[in-house]
Order: C-alpha cells, then structure tokens, then sequence
C-alpha cells in the first residue's frame, strides 16, 4: 500500500476519533454537527477592548416600533448591558 | 435575575435580545425540547419582538429589555452572539467586558466588578450558569 494510502487511513482515524470525543463531551453527534455549523462561524470575540467607547447602536423596544440608541441609557450610573436569546 | 435585585438601585440594567442561539431549524437542544422552548430563528421583527415578549412572560422578567433590528447590528458591534455582559461607565467607556458564552459567560465577574465598584463586600463566587439572560443572576 502506497503512503498516501495509509496517510489517509490515519486522517479519517483521526477525525473519526475526534468527532467521536467531540460527541461524548457535548452530548451526541448531532449537537457536534450543530456546533461545527452554526455556533463556531457565529463565535466571534470582537475587537472592543476596556476602555472603548461602547458602540452607539440603535434598539428597538418591546412594542416592535420604538426605537432608542444605548447612549440614550448611558450616563447617570454604570449600565449592565446583557446579550442573551431564549433558547 | 439576583444581580439585578442586588445592584438595580446603583446601577442601570439592559438585556438586549438578539438572534436565537439554538432554533429548531438550526442547532436545537433537547433541553429546549423538554422545557417547550421550541422557536424558529426569527425572519422579521414581529416574530423577534414576539419571541422577547414570550421569554418576558414566561419569566415575568423584570430586567429593562431591548431588541436587537433584523440585521443583528447590536450583535455584531457587541460580539455577543450567543450571550455576553458587558459594563459601561457613566462617560460610556466600556469597563467590563465578559467573555463569550457560554463557556466563559460568568455573570459573578460582573458582580465582582459591582461590588468594587461600590465598595460592597464580596460574595463567595457561585458558578456560572450559561444560557438565556436569566442567568445573569450570580
């Protein structure tokens, strides 16, 4: 058998090996499918930094219409900001 | 919600809602699926805006809430995708900036960041919970 056969034999171990770790720490294959497709491009640590100034972006309220910017709630005590969904 | 209860006399508070982290017609979770938490990634605002009123009622969620537009601006200025904390001081400078969750989503940094701020005695450090917004209660 040539090397790159044998090349290929021990990538595809590898890789197996490794989505078979990545399944028994996260639950099930499915949910390594599902970290590899939608949450790892999505990760991004951004480029703020301590001491920037907190981007001014624009909001909507509950009703769906209004609409407020951050720095309309900065500026009278330190702002908790919080990002989250439901599930 | 502790954090809130604990400083919401010292400091503002705002949850931003933003795209969903686990939709059922992305990744969804089984725990979602067991708890009846089962939504669509939201394609309008109307259906965003009635997904954040849900998790409101659901929770009776007392925190200020917001909404992240359709094009997930707050999201992507913030990097907060799938859930963040921050803290901005009263010239809007950005004095803590938490770590992606929710692996590194440790709302007790922030509070530890509170009680230095006012000068409150420190509480022993409970482990982060990951997750939705309600979890910014250690």
């Amino acid at each position: 058998m040539r090397w790159w056969k044998w090349t290929a034999i021990i990538l595809i171990a590898v890789l197996a090996c490794g989505y078979g770790a990545l399944s028994y720490m996260m639950g099930g294959p499915r949910d390594v499918y599902g970290f590899l497709r939608y949450a790892l491009p999505q990760w991004r640590d951004g480029k703020l930094k301590l001491g920037d100034t907190a981007p001014n972006v624009r909001l909507l309220a509950l009703d769906g219409q209004t609409t407020f910017h951050l720095s309309d709630r900065i500026g009278q005590r330190p702002l908790v900001l919080v990002f989250g969904s439901y599930t | 919600m502790n954090l809130y209860n604990d400083y919401k006399d010292r400091a503002d508070f705002l949850t931003v809602y933003i795209r969903e982290a686990h939709p059922l017609d992305e990744w969804q979770m089984k725990s979602n699926v067991d708890q009846g938490v089962c939504y669509a990634q939201p394609h309008s605002t109307e259906q965003r805006v009635a997904i954040a009123n849900d998790f409101i009622q659901r929770f009776h969620f007392p925190v200020p809430f917001a909404v992240d537009d359709m094009h997930d601006i707050a999201d992507h200025a913030y990097s907060a995708w799938p859930e963040r904390i921050y803290i901005i001081d009263e010239q809007g400078k950005i004095v803590y900036r938490g770590g992606i969750g929710p692996f590194n989503y440790h709302p007790p940094e922030a509070r530890a960041w509170l009680e230095k701020r006012f000068n409150v005695t420190p509480t022993p450090t409970t482990s982060a919970a990951n997750g939705h917004p309600t979890n910014a209660a250690n």
